[in-house]
């Protein structure tokens, strides 16, 4: 194992830029902030691996770009609930990672689609 | 192209001397905000404040109409009373200012975070969706032939439908939730031609507020024919409620208080109708953002912004699933 980990080095970095962030100003600040989240959600990206949950979740309509081509070609209901589930649990899947903080999170979690 | 803050101020100077016929002293050019796609200046001068906007430096891609025809657009949709900045002059290419439009300044504010949360703003709140109901009845009041002698772009629902899938597949992802809507949207979309004006960016963001409610309604660049709904579906966008999500229309407002409201200054949009223009409106929020992160990935403008930006597609992926699972949002 290196040391310090690829997890260690992203905090670090992180830390530099917040540091960054309260010496700058303006674009350049707003940039430090965007910066720091990419780095946030790449940590969230190493820990739950997005692409092998949606692969998963996609898997009984023959994955992404099966999926996404039968959709396209008509070949699919849109309004199937079982698609939805499914479609469903890949986008909590990545927004996961990308922003788990979003309101619609926590709200498509919870409720049951029938 | 010079910069009306520095080199092109004389130019500024010229082009307020040419509009108001007399001498003109600018005493400060301040840059409010620098979008992607165009710049906005507030211009103090001895004769007044103005408000300047113009293509950005680095302008990409398909921008919207010229800011000649914005400015003919604007012109007319305040004689319909809609409230807008009045237009008092558009540049020249000898002013070497770039595409710009130089209108009245209208007090207020333009950050929707602020007059979306401070208690000052709280009566404005409490007006603006009736006002944003009845300003876009006034718009939309008009027939399309009202507009016809313009260089507009527009089509029906399914021909706007059809150009965002195509620009979809140009980018060439495959995102599930955006498909699911594509083709959720595929038969509801209306096939009748253009019924009206659409203002194509009526959204929290482009609202100018003070403490009476809607002072104008601004950046017009995206202005096209379309039908009633499409305005009201897209100032319902997920995106432009900035955290306000029990709130649909803009965070500030309900569906039904906006419907009601549009009814009663003249207009008709269906439940129905409003949601298929809801989803259409997430969905090409969404599409701006995979072409956002497209311009960085294609090193075409390289920018941490940009490819931030490419990763909220999952939050419009999640608020697609929602609309077309739940019937709201």
């Amino acid at each position: 194992m290196s040391h310090p980990t690829a997890i260690e080095l992203l905090q670090a970095v992180q830390l530099f830029l917040k540091e960054a962030e309260g010496a700058l100003s303006g674009r350049l600040a707003f940039h430090a902030r965007v910066a720091a989240n990419s780095l946030a959600i790449v940590q969230r990206e190493l820990a739950q691996d997005p692409d092998a949950a949606e692969a998963q979740a996609l898997a009984p309509f023959g994955g992404v770009s099966a999926l996404c081509t039968a959709l396209r070609d008509g070949g699919i209901d849109p309004q199937d609930p079982a698609l939805l589930k499914a479609i469903r649990q890949a986008a909590l899947a990545r927004l996961a990672t990308d922003n788990p903080r979003y309101a619609t999170f926590a709200r498509l979690q919870e409720r049951d689609i029938a | 192209m010079r910069d009306p803050a520095t080199d092109g101020r004389s130019a500024l100077q010229a082009l307020i001397e040419r509009t108001l016929g007399k001498p003109v002293g600018i005493t400060a050019v301040q840059q409010l905000s620098g979008g992607a796609s165009s710049a906005t200046y507030l211009v103090e001068a001895d004769a007044g404040r103005f408000i300047f906007q113009r293509d950005a430096a680095a302008a990409e891609g398909d921008r919207g109409i010229s800011r000649a025809t914005q400015a003919r657009v604007q012109t007319r949709a305040a004689a319909l009373g809609v409230p807008v900045a009045r237009v008092l002059a558009t540049t020249e290419a000898s002013d070497d200012l770039g595409d710009g439009v130089l209108t009245a300044f209208v007090a207020g504010e333009a950050l929707a975070p602020r007059w979306l949360k401070l208690p000052d703003y709280a009566a404005a709140r409490a007006k603006l969706t009736a006002q944003c109901a009845e300003a876009l009845a006034r718009l939309h009041a008009a027939p399309a032939s009202h507009w016809a002698d313009l260089p507009l772009k527009g089509g029906s629902g399914a021909d706007l439908l059809d150009d965002m899938f195509r620009w979809y597949r140009r980018i060439g992802v495959d995102v599930p939730a955006f498909d699911l809507a594509f083709a959720w949207l595929k038969p509801r979309m209306p096939t009748e031609r253009p019924t009206c004006l659409s203002h194509g960016d009526f959204r929290a963001g482009n609202l100018l507020v003070d403490t009476n409610g809607l002072a104008a309604a601004i950046d017009w660049e995206l202005t096209h024919l379309s039908v009633p709904a499409e305005d009201l579906g897209w100032l319902c966008v997920q995106a432009w409620r900035f955290g306000q999500w029990q709130l649909p229309v803009g965070g500030f407002g309900t569906r039904e208080a906006l419907l009601a409201a549009y009814r009663a200054a003249g207009g008709t949009v269906q439940p129905q109708e409003l949601h298929i223009w809801e989803v259409y409106g997430n969905l090409k929020w969404g599409m701006s953002c995979l072409q956002l992160a497209d311009d960085h990935v294609s090193g075409r403008v390289p920018s941490v912004e940009r490819a931030a930006i490419g990763r909220r597609v999952s939050e419009v992926a999640a608020d697609l699933t929602y609309l077309l699972a739940f019937g709201d949002l």
